[in-house]
C-alpha cells in the first residue's frame, strides 16, 4: 500500500529537459496512468518514480518518506517492462522466485507465494519451462507474476501491452484491471494507447513535453478538456476542431465536437455536408463528410445500419451542450 | 520443397568439390605429420612405398623422456592463468564499458583496438628491458603477465560486445528486483552473456597456447612453453623431424576439444542468442 507524492520533480538530460517542474500525488491503492504520445516524458517520469533515473531536482515521497535517493530495489515498488524482461536462463519458477530469493525470503514461503501467483495467472503448467517456450502472453503473465510474489507497495508498469497483438491485448487489460480490483493496491500504468488509459485508469495523467496537461478521471478528461491537446488526444476517433466562423459565432477561438455528439440527417440541419469516407465497424459508422466553409471534414459517429452514398448531401447538428470552446492559447474556456 | 533442377544441382556438386579440395589441403598436412611421427628417423625422408614397415614407437618415447611434457605443463600454466586472470578483471570491465552511461567510452574503445592491433614486438621489447631489471625474465609471474597483454584487450572487446546485446531493461528488471549491481551482474547479465564469455576465454586460451614469440624473448629454462620447446629439436648438425612430429601432436590434441565448443559458442554468441 502506497501513496506516492512528486514535489517539483524535474528531469534533464544534459540541456534537454524531459520533465519540466511537476508535483503530482498518487493515492493509496489508486490505478493511475501516464499517457501522451511518444517522447512526452511519460516513460522517464515513471523510471524517476522506480528509481532507475535520478532526479534533476524535487523530491519522491513514498508513504511520507523521502525515497529520493533510496536505491530501486528499497522502494517496495515492482515494475513490469515492455520487453518482459524475464531472465532467459531461468525456468518461470526461478523467474518468479528471484525477487524473494534477493529479499531472502524463506523457501516455504517462496513456493507458496510461486504457487499461488501461477495459479492467479494460468502459469500452473509452464513452471518448468523457460521464457523462450512461452507466447508472448504468457511471458508477460510470468512478468506480472514476478512483480506480484515480491508484494509490492505499488506495481509500476510500463507500456506492458504493446508487444502483443490487439486481441491478446483486450484480454490482459481486463486480467490487469482485475489484478488490481483483487490487491487493491496502488499501479501506475504508462501506454500511449488512449484506449487502455480509458478502460483502465482510476485517474488519468496526460502529458505532453514533459509537461502534466490534465490530471483526472477518464470522464473527467473525456468531458471536460482542460485545452485542445487534452481535448485531441483523448477519445476515439479524435474531436473535431473547428476554427473560424462557426467557432468566432460563439465567442471561441477553436471549437470542438466529438463525432458522437453530432446528428446526422438527411432533411434538414445546422450544416451542410457532402459524405466522404465511410467506416463501417457493424456497431457504428464513421463519415467523414466536408462541411461547407470549412476546412478540415468532420468525422461523425452514426449507427451501422445507417447507409449514406459517398458524394451525396447530408445535414449535421452538433449538440450545444457538448460543445467545447477554447481561446488562441487552445485552453478551455 | 526440394530444388532438383540441373543448376541447382550442378551449384551443388560444384560446392561439394571446393569443400573436399579445401579438405584436402587442410589435412594433407596434418595426416602427414602423423605418419611422419611413427617413421623411424632414418626412413622419414624415403617415399612410404618404398620401406612401409620402417615402423616405431621411437619418437614417442623419446619426447615422453625429453623436457617437452614440462614445457606442455608450462603451456598449460601460462595460457590457463592468463585467461582467468583476464576474465576475472577483463569481464566486469565489459559489463562496465557496454552498460555504464560514462562519456570517456569512445577512447576506451579506441585504447583497446590498440592494443588488440599493435604488433607483438611492440610490447616485447619493453617488456623485455623491463624484465631483465626487475628479474622477471623465465618466470611464470612475468610470463603470465605478459600474456595478459594479448589476451585482456580480447576478452574486454568481446566481452563488451556481449554484454551490449543483453538487454538494459534486464538489468533494471533484477535492480527493481532487489538485486545489487554485483547481484544482478553475476545472476543475471553473466548467464545471458554467457555464450560470449565461453568463446573470449576459449580464443583467448589459444592466443597464448599457440604464441611462440613472447615465450622465446622471455623465457630461458624452466618456463619454457611447448612451441618454444620444440625449437630444441633443432640442433646445429641435424633436425629431429620424429620428436619435431610428435611434438607437434601433442600441441594440437589438447586444443580439439576446445575448438569443438569454440566453433559452438561462437556461433551463438554472433546469433545473439541471449534474447529471451
Amino acid at each position: 500500500m502506497a501513496r506516492i507524492e512528486l514535489k517539483n520533480v524535474e528531469k534533464a538530460f544534459g540541456k534537454v529537459e524531459v520533465i519540466k517542474p511537476l508535483n503530482l500525488d498518487i493515492e493509496d491503492g489508486e490505478f493511475v496512468v501516464f499517457v501522451g504520445p511518444s517522447g512526452c516524458g511519460k516513460s522517464t517520469l515513471l523510471r524517476l518514480i522506480a528509481g532507475l533515473e535520478d532526479t534533476t531536482a524535487g523530491t519522491i515521497e513514498i508513504d511520507g518518506k523521502d525515497s529520493t535517493s533510496m536505491p530501486p530495489g528499497k522502494r517496495g515498488l515492482a515494475m513490469v517492462f515492455q520487453s518482459y524482461a524475464l531472465y532467459p536462463h531461468m525456468t518461470v519458477r526461478k523467474n518468479i522466485a528471484f525477487p524473494m530469493r534477493m529479499a531472502k525470503i524463506p523457501r516455504a514461503e517462496q513456493k507458496r507465494r510461486i504457487e499461488s501467483a501461477a495459479e492467479v495467472l494460468n502459469l500452473t503448467d509452464y513452471l518448468d519451462r523457460r521464457p523462450g517456450q512461452l507466447s508472448g502472453g504468457q511471458r508477460q503473465r510470468v512478468a506480472i507474476g514476478r512483480a506480484i510474489v515480491r508484494e509490492p507497495s505499488a506495481f509500476l508498469f510500463d507500456e506492458p501491452l504493446s508487444n502483443l497483438d490487439a486481441a491478446l491485448r483486450v484480454g490482459m487489460r481486463m486480467e490487469i484491471t482485475e489484478l488490481h480490483k483483487r490487491l487493491e493496491t496502488t499501479m501506475i500504468y504508462v501506454t500511449h494507447d488512449q484506449v487502455e488509459a480509458m478502460t483502465m485508469a482510476d485517474k488519468i495523467v496526460v502529458l505532453h513535453d514533459g509537461v502534466i496537461e490534465q490530471t483526472g478521471s477518464p470522464l473527467e478528461l473525456y468531458n471536460r478538456p482542460v485545452n485542445l491537446f487534452v481535448a485531441e488526444f483523448i477519445g476515439s476517433p479524435k474531436m473535431n476542431i473547428i476554427n473560424g466562423e462557426q467557432a468566432s459565432g460563439i465567442d471561441a477561438y477553436k471549437i470542438g465536437i466529438r463525432p458522437e455528439h453530432i446528428s446526422i440527417s438527411t432533411q434538414s440541419g445546422l450544416w451542410k455536408a457532402t459524405v466522404g469516407v465511410a467506416e463501417h465497424l457493424g456497431s457504428d459508422t464513421f463519415f467523414h463528410a466536408k462541411v461547407e466553409g470549412m476546412s478540415d471534414p468532420i468525422t461523425v459517429r452514426t449507427d451501422g445500419n445507417m447507409q449514406v452514398d459517398r458524394g451525396s448531401t447530408i445535414y449535421l447538428s452538433p449538440d450545444e451542450q457538448k460543445v467545447h470552446r477554447f481561446d488562441s492559447q487552445g485552453i478551455r474556456i | 520443397m526440394i530444388d532438383n533442377t540441373s543448376s541447382f544441382r550442378v551449384k551443388k556438386a560444384f560446392g561439394v568439390t571446393m569443400m573436399l579440395v579445401l579438405l584436402f589441403f587442410a589435412a594433407l598436412p596434418t595426416v602427414w605429420v602423423l605418419i611422419m611421427s611413427f617413421r623411424e628417423q632414418a626412413a622419414i625422408f624415403e617415399p612410404i612405398w618404398e620401406s612401409p614397415l620402417a615402423v616405431t614407437l621411437d619418437n614417442y618415447r623419446g619426447i615422453a623422456r625429453s623436457d617437452f611434457p614440462k614445457a606442455l605443463l608450462n603451456s598449460f600454466i601460462c595460457a590457463g592463468s592468463s585467461t582467468l586472470l583476464a576474465m576475472i578483471v577483463g569481464v566486469p570491465a565489459g559489463f562496465a564499458l557496454a552498460k555504464s552511461r560514462l562519456s570517456g567510452k569512445f577512447y576506451a574503445s579506441w585504447l583497446l583496438l590498440l592494443l588488440r592491433m599493435a604488433p607483438p614486438v611492440g610490447f616485447v621489447i619493453p617488456l623485455f628491458l623491463l624484465y631483465v631489471n626487475a628479474g622477471l625474465i623465465d618466470t611464470y609471474f612475468g610470463l603470465i603477465v605478459a600474456y595478459m597483454t594479448l589476451t585482456l584487450p580480447l576478452i574486454v572487446w568481446s566481452m563488451w560486445n556481449s554484454f551490449a546485446q543483453v538487454p538494459d531493461e534486464l538489468i533494471e528488471a533484477a535492480i527493481m528486483d532487489g538485486a545489487t549491481l554485483g547481484k544482478a551482474f553475476m545472476q543475471v547479465a553473466l548467464p545471458a552473456a554467457r555464450p560470449g564469455a565461453v568463446a573470449a576465454a576459449i580464443l583467448g586460451f589459444l592466443i597464448v597456447w599457440n604464441d611462440f614469440f613472447y615465450a622465446l624473448i622471455i623465457t630461458r629454462s624452466s618456463t619454457v612453453t611447448a612451441p618454444v620447446a620444440v625449437m630444441n629439436f633443432i640442433s646445429y648438425d641435424s633436425v629431429d623431424w620424429g620428436s619435431i612430429a610428435v611434438a607437434s601432436i601433442a600441441l594440437t590434441l589438447p586444443i580439439l576439444p576446445l575448438m569443438v565448443i569454440a566453433n559452438r559458442y561462437i556461433v551463438q554468441s554472433l546469433s545473439g542468442a541471449v534474447k529471451g
